[in-house]
Order: C-alpha cells, then sequence, then structure tokens
C-alpha cells in the first residue's frame, strides 16, 4: 500500500467520465428545436414604434393645425407687442430635450474538388488514379468465439481530377470484425493542396443471432496526410459508417463496436495549413436483445501527428487481442475513459477483444514517421460487455473497460467539428470587430419641459412652460468599457405659455390699423409676423381703455431639428443594467415656427434664430431586456443659448426621454 | 443550428462522456446532472459562434458547464450556499497521509457526491480543475477564507469515509 494524500487519491477521477443516457440527446435536441424567441425583439421593435407614434402625433398634429389656422400666412402683416419695461425683458421660452443614451468542411465523403498533386504516401507525384476498395476477410467461427473481418482499404487519388476517393464497404457476417484502415497521402512541396478523404461504410448486419460471445466491430482506420513545405494545405477527412443491425440477438455477451481510428500526420513547415476531419457516425440498431450483457461501443480516436519524414500511412489492424481485464460481476454500468497517451509511437492502436484466451495482437502498421508531436488520446467506451457466466467458461469472451484504445487529437476533434467551425473562421474577423459591441442605436421618445427660474414675464405676463414632445435616434460608439461618444439626430420642440395677453385684432376693426399703432410705439419690437394682431402688454392696455382690446392665451412653439454630440461614462454596470452620465453640446436648426393666441395662429416669432446651440447633460439608466436590445430612461437637461435673436435669453429645458436601444 | 445538428451530434457525441462526468461530480444525485447536462449542451449549442478559437474547445466546453453547475447550484440553495467562514483553529487540519487500496472510481464518486454541495464544488474546483483559492472565490463570490475552509472541511470528510473503509476492510 502506498501512502496517499486525498488528493492523489481522487486525482483518479479528474478525467472520470461517464456516457450519458441516450434520452439526453433527444432532450436537447427538443429544446435545440423550440422556435427562438425572436418575436420577441419584433414586439420591442413594435412598442418602440408605437410609442413615437404617439407622442409624435400631438406634435404633428398640432403642427397641421396651426398651419390651418394660418390660413393666409402669406399676409405678410405685422403685428407688433409694446414691451413691457417693467417686465424686465421679453423672454420667450424656447425648450428643447436632448437625450442621451449609451447604449465544413463536413464530412464529405470524397467529392470535393481539391488540388491534389499528390505524391502520397508513396512518393510518388505522377499518380493518376488508384482505387484500393475494401477487402473484406471475414471470418466466422461457429464455435464460441469472434470472427474477423478485415478490410484494408486504401484511398483513390486522382491527381488533377481534384478527388480523393477511398471507399470500403464491409460486410459482416454473424461475429465479425472489420477494419478499415485509409493510408493518407502525402504531399510535398506543394501549395495550395487539399487532400480530402473518406470512408464510407455500411453493414447491414440482419437477423444475427449469436449465442455466448460475439463482438462486432467495425473499425476505420484513416490516416492522413503529411504535408511538407506547403503554404496552405487543407486536408479533410471524412468517415462516414453506418451500420444497421437488426433483429441482433446476442446471448450472453455481446459487443458492439464501432472505432474510427484516425490518425492524422499533419505537415510541416506550414504558414497556413488546416487540416480538417469530419467523423460522422450513424448507427443503427433495432430490435437488439440481449440476454445478459450487450454494449455499444462506440470510439472513435484520432491521431494527429506532425512528421518531418514521409508518413507511409497504411495501416492494417487486426484485431485479436487480450483481454487484461474482466468486467465480470459489474452491472451495466458504462464507462469511458478518458486517457492521453504521449509519445506514443504507434499511429493508431485498436484492441479488439475477440478471444479471451488469445493474446495475439497484429498491428500491422506501416509507418515510418519521426513522430514529433503529441499525441492525444481520447477515448470515448460508450459500454462494456460483461460476461455475466465467466465462471462457466473461460473461453466467453470478456470486454475489458479498456479493451480499446483510441486516439483523438485536439485538431482533429476541432476539425471534426467543421460544420460549426470552418464556416465561423471567415466569419472571425468581422466578428472580432463587433465582439465587443461597440456601436449601438437608440430610438427614443419622451416629453420635455421648459422652465421659467427667472421668472421671465412676456408682455407683463409670466411666462409659463409647456409641455412637448420630441424623439429621434442616436448612434453610440464604444471606447472602451466605460467611455462612449455618440451623436444622431432628434426633432425637439420647444414652447411656451402666456396668459392673459392683451391685443387688438386689426381683422375686426377697419379704422385701427396696426401701422397707426406702430407710428405711436416706434420702439416696439415685432416677435409676430402676423399685422391682423397688436399684442400689448398690460400697460399698454391700461392706457389704451380701448374695448378693442381682448386677451387670450398666447402659445408659442419651435420647432428644431437637432444635432447632439455627447461622450458618455459608464459609471455603473452590473449584469444586465447599466448607469451612465452623458454630456456634451448639440446644435439645431429651426423647422417650425408658430405663435397661436387662443389656438389661433398668429404668424411666426420673427425673433426665432434660425440655429441654436447648447449644452446637455443626461444620465440613461439601461436594462437589457433581450440579447442585445435594452431599453432606457433617460432623464436630461438641456440648456439653450440665445434661441431668439433679438434678446438676451437662456432657457433650460428638462425631459425624460424612453426608449430602445440596440447594440451589436 | 438546425443544418447543424449533425455537426452537434458528434459534438456530443465526442464530449459528452467526458461532460456528464464532470456533471455528476458536482450534482449531488443524478436527476439534477442530467437537468444541468441537458442545459448546458444547450447553452453550448446557442453559442458556440462565441467560440474564438482561443484554447481548447473542450476546455470552453468545461467553463460554460461549470458555470452552468454553479449557477444552479445557487440557484437551489441561495441561502446557504458559501457562507461558511473561515475558522483558522479548526480548519487548518494537518493532512494526514493515507495508506489506501485503491479505490473504484464509482465509489470515489459517491464520496465526492456525498459532500455537502458547497464543500463539494469548491474540491472540484480545487483538485480536478487546479483552481487556485483565489480563483475559486472571485467564482463563488466567496471569500479565499471560505474557499480554504471548505476544502479543508471537505477533505476532512473524505478521508473519514476512505478510512472507514480501510477499517472495514481490515476488519
Amino acid at each position: 500500500m502506498k501512502k496517499h494524500k486525498i488528493e492523489d487519491i481522487f486525482s483518479s477521477l479528474e478525467d472520470f467520465s461517464s456516457v450519458p443516457p441516450p434520452e439526453l440527446w433527444a432532450g436537447i435536441e427538443e429544446k435545440l428545436d423550440k422556435p427562438k424567441k425572436k418575436k420577441r425583439v419584433i414586439l420591442w421593435w413594435s412598442a418602440a414604434a408605437c410609442l413615437l407614434l404617439c407622442l409624435s402625433l400631438p406634435a404633428v398634429l398640432s403642427d397641421s393645425g396651426n398651419k390651418i389656422g394660418n390660413g393666409t400666412s402669406l399676409e405678410k402683416n405685422n403685428v407688433v407687442l409694446d414691451e413691457n419695461k417693467n417686465g424686465e425683458n421679453h423672454k420667450k421660452s424656447t425648450s428643447t430635450e436632448d437625450q442621451n443614451s449609451e447604449n465544413n468542411n463536413e464530412g464529405i465523403l470524397n467529392t470535393d474538388s481539391e488540388k491534389v498533386t499528390n505524391p502520397t504516401n508513396n512518393s510518388i507525384v505522377n499518380q493518376t488514379k488508384e482505387t484500393a476498395v475494401a477487402e473484406n476477410n471475414s471470418e466466422t467461427e461457429n464455435t464460441s468465439k469472434t470472427a474477423r473481418s478485415k478490410s484494408n482499404v486504401s484511398k483513390s487519388n486522382i491527381i488533377n481530377s481534384n478527388t480523393n476517393q477511398a471507399v470500403a464497404d464491409g460486410k459482416t457476417a454473424k461475429e465479425k470484425n472489420d477494419q478499415f484502415s485509409v493510408s493518407g497521402n502525402q504531399k510535398i512541396n506543394s501549395e495550395k493542396q487539399i487532400s480530402n478523404q473518406a470512408v464510407a461504410v455500411k453493414n447491414y448486419n440482419s437477423a444475427k443471432e449469436n449465442r455466448f460471445n460475439s463482438a462486432d466491430k467495425n473499425q476505420l482506420n484513416a490516416s492522413e496526410t503529411q504535408k511538407l513545405n506547403t503554404e496552405k494545405n487543407n486536408s479533410n477527412q471524412a468517415v462516414a459508417v453506418k451500420s444497421y443491425d437488426s433483429e441482433k440477438q446476442n446471448r450472453f455477451n455481446s459487443a458492439e463496436k464501432n472505432q474510427f481510428n484516425t490518425s492524422e500526420n499533419k505537415k510541416s513547415n506550414n504558414e497556413k495549413g488546416n487540416s480538417n476531419q469530419a467523423v460522422a457516425f450513424k448507427n443503427y440498431t433495432s430490435g437488439k436483445q440481449n440476454g445478459f450483457n450487450s454494449a455499444g461501443k462506440n470510439q472513435f480516436s484520432e491521431n494527429e501527428k506532425r512528421n518531418l519524414d514521409k508518413v507511409l500511412a497504411e495501416k492494417t489492424f487486426t484485431g485479436k487481442t487480450t483481454n487484461s481485464f474482466n468486467s465480470t460481476s459489474k452491472t451495466q454500468l458504462p464507462n469511458s475513459v478518458f486517457e492521453n497517451n504521449l509519445n506514443s509511437n504507434a499511429n493508431n492502436v485498436a484492441l479488439n477483444p475477440s478471444k479471451t484466451n488469445s493474446t495475439e495482437r497484429k498491428p500491422n502498421m506501416l509507418s515510418e514517421n519521426k513522430k514529433e508531436t503529441l499525441d492525444r488520446t481520447q477515448k470515448s467506451e460508450n459500454a462494456i460487455a460483461e460476461n455475466t457466466q465467466k465462471n462457466n467458461s473461460k473461453n466467453n469472451e470478456v470486454l475489458t473497460k479498456q479493451d480499446s484504445i483510441q486516439l483523438i487529437e485536439l485538431q482533429n476533434i476541432q476539425s471534426g467539428l467543421a460544420t460549426f467551425l470552418e464556416p465561423r473562421e471567415k466569419e472571425k474577423k468581422p466578428k472580432t470587430a463587433s465582439s465587443g459591441e461597440k456601436w449601438a442605436v437608440e430610438v427614443f421618445a419622451g416629453v420635455a419641459s421648459s422652465e421659467n427660474y427667472k421668472n421671465d414675464k412676456t408682455l407683463g405676463n409670466v411666462n409659463d412652460s409647456k409641455q412637448s414632445n420630441s424623439y429621434g435616434v442616436k448612434t453610440k460608439y464604444k471606447l472602451n468599457k466605460k467611455w462612449a461618444v455618440g451623436s444622431g439626430f432628434k426633432i425637439n420642440e420647444l414652447g411656451q405659455s402666456v396668459a392673459n395677453v392683451s391685443y387688438i385684432s386689426t381683422k375686426n376693426n377697419a379704422f385701427l390699423g396696426t401701422s397707426d399703432y406702430l407710428i405711436q410705439n416706434a420702439t416696439v419690437p415685432q416677435i409676430a409676423t402676423n399685422e391682423s394682431y397688436v399684442l400689448v402688454s398690460n400697460t399698454t392696455r391700461n392706457a389704451l381703455n380701448s374695448n378693442n382690446v381682448q386677451s387670450g392665451n398666447l402659445d408659442q412653439s419651435l420647432k428644431y431639428i437637432e444635432m447632439p454630440l455627447e461622450v458618455s461614462y459608464a459609471v455603473f454596470s452590473k449584469n444586465k443594467a447599466s448607469i451612465s452620465l452623458n454630456t456634451g453640446g448639440f446644435v439645431g436648426k429651426l423647422i417650425g415656427n408658430s405663435i397661436a393666441i387662443d389656438g389661433t395662429s398668429i404668424g411666426e416669432n420673427a425673433n426665432a434664430n434660425s440655429f441654436v446651440y447648447g449644452p446637455t447633460l443626461s444620465s440613461t439608466v439601461q436594462y437589457r431586456v433581450y440579447k442585445k436590445t435594452n431599453i432606457f430612461v433617460e432623464p436630461a437637461m438641456n440648456y439653450y443659448m440665445n434661441p431668439l435673436s433679438s434678446q438676451s435669453f437662456n432657457q433650460f429645458q428638462w425631459g425624460l426621454n424612453f426608449g430602445l436601444n440596440v447594440s451589436f | 443550428m438546425q443544418n447543424n445538428r449533425e455537426g452537434q451530434l458528434k459534438i456530443y457525441q465526442l464530449f459528452s462522456p467526458v461532460l456528464y462526468g464532470i456533471c455528476l461530480k458536482y450534482m449531488k444525485n443524478e436527476d439534477d446532472a442530467k437537468d444541468v447536462f441537458q442545459e448546458a449542451f444547450v447553452i453550448v449549442f446557442q453559442k458556440i459562434s462565441q467560440y474564438k478559437f482561443e484554447g481548447s474547445f473542450e476546455g470552453w466546453l468545461k467553463r460554460i458547464f461549470i458555470n452552468k453547475l454553479i449557477e444552479t447550484l445557487n440557484k437551489k440553495k441561495k441561502e446557504s450556499f458559501f457562507l461558511d467562514v473561515f475558522d483558522p483553529d479548526t480548519d487548518f487540519i494537518e493532512e494526514e497521509e493515507l495508506e489506501t487500496i485503491p479505490i473504484e472510481k464509482e465509489k470515489l464518486l459517491e464520496y465526492i457526491r456525498d459532500l455537502p454541495d458547497q464543500y463539494r464544488t469548491v474540491f472540484n474546483l480545487y483538485v480536478f480543475e487546479h483552481m487556485k483559492h483565489k480563483e475559486i472565490a472571485e467564482l463563488l463570490k466567496i471569500s479565499e477564507g471560505t474557499s480554504k475552509s471548505n476544502l479543508n472541511r471537505a477533505k476532512g470528510i473524505l478521508q473519514k469515509r476512505i478510512l472507514s473503509i480501510k477499517n472495514f476492510k481490515i476488519a
């Protein structure tokens, strides 16, 4: 007994593996087949569109209403107001709102078009076509042991016809052990060479009845190519095996094995080399009835080697092996063991237990390889056949836990995933570019309200804030985890209401023209373009003491298209939520201008500047609702500088925006 | 994805034994292990495009599985999971070297699965994934001391179990 630490004792479990029950794959498939919830995204976008529409509808309607009310807006009459000097400045507030937010190679059976200037393993360069198909030697032993059949398959290489094909068709008898060995190709001093190798095996077994012991094995050994001094080499290897067993009845012990051993000898001095190997395996078994123990064994092994020398990769395995371990009394717990064999000189070793007493193993391998590389072994043992009657006879066949060793190399594993990874390699570059979700597009809509903090007055009346709407799109670019810059377009409307504004409507008074009033009040600034209405201040109203003076609510609105430029800093980011602070500035162009008294348009504000600008500050609270889709709420503050030309007037505006953000 | 079903099957066939083995090591009962196994594999196939060829594919798969396992364990025992506090007086137990006969893997697995969730998780991460206490602490959102404490306690329990076998055999 040795002394061990706890870790040492349990280290044997490090590579512990166990074959999952077959129904689990069905469950996974079911889950994968469920339709993706892309509808959710559509739903969110629809919601955003509706929100936008709802919020913008009043603005659009009111705008059009004003225009209709304006009617004869072509009349270039002047409306004049009297400025209340006591009321500090006449200021018209405008409001805006700014928003910131952050935001295969398949297992092809060698039909691929390739350039195979294949000197092959025989180092023959101009070999035209070489086909070797399937020798099946089957032996049947009816007594008690297994029969084996050998199939040696070599590929066919067609130079310049771009196909390499190796086909093996093995038919087995009742008890069989079929091995297919496919040798590889060797390529020397060639550029852009691709060699595809495919092995297809179909086994049809019907009405199989084995007594005592049966071992049904199919082995495919494919050893693939060596490429020297190549720049771009693709080596694709596909192995497809289908084995159909029907009504198999095994008594006592039966083991069915399919083994794929693929050894790939890799190129050296390659700059860009892809070695892809795909292994497809299908095994259909129906009506299998095993009296006591049955095991299906699927083994995949791939072995990759880098050789500097030529590789003669023709291998033949004969599966007469020894069973060193008897899995006697164990129940049907399938075990699978992964092992790594380093520096194994054998390209492929397959131990096929066919007889208990025979310790014969014939690996016929012709490989003269200088092995430079690691051989990584992965074994997948799906089952262990057990002999429940081992006490009855030594001759019963027993499959051991390690009755087969298969080599699989990491690179081949990856290449085995060709259907996934190959196309993605091409996409790799663009993906990495966008991997960090650098860009984000936002749509948003919100409400805004300008505030009259200075208690500004117009015509002697206090300006009231007027709610307005805004909406727009914005793009953001993430500079790093914390910082981002953004810009976009926004339609914003500034509004202001002044209650109890006095005015004289010249439309109803033929004797009083605005020119008269203007003459009398030469210093009165002009704020609206419609001369049918004369706005008068409270003091003037008292002075006039006229019955013609009326009063009403004055509404102004200025519509801008703005372009903000912002910098964002993420102050908090956890899980799906994030908070960021945004600051920057904006410029806006006036696109709409109207003044109305009691809903009746009286023209435009003559003093409105065509362009506005100002700083903006906002905070975005964002939550990821689905994959790359976020919703956000954004309180914002904008400061409009000099929206009116004739006055020194700046205005704060508060806003609250809601929106959707999609990052990519 | 649908079109890649064969590819998915290949991946499944190649890696499912070792990944299922991991699930068995982390989860106390087999049904839970199966559930996590399925869910994690679905995640794998959904996120396979995110594999950037950095590191081994198998390593990438394992990380997904371990994250999923820990997430599941955390959900199961949100209140009491990893609340152990490191106690230097009791947790620095000198580890004994055991004289023992080879023990079957199944038996060892059973011992591990019998451990309390938090001990088992730390033990698995430390012994099988070769993570340092600092890494474990970050992953499990616990302190390094707690990680050490859990590991020591796990070892203590396992040590007792192994000694009990030995005694049993001697008797």
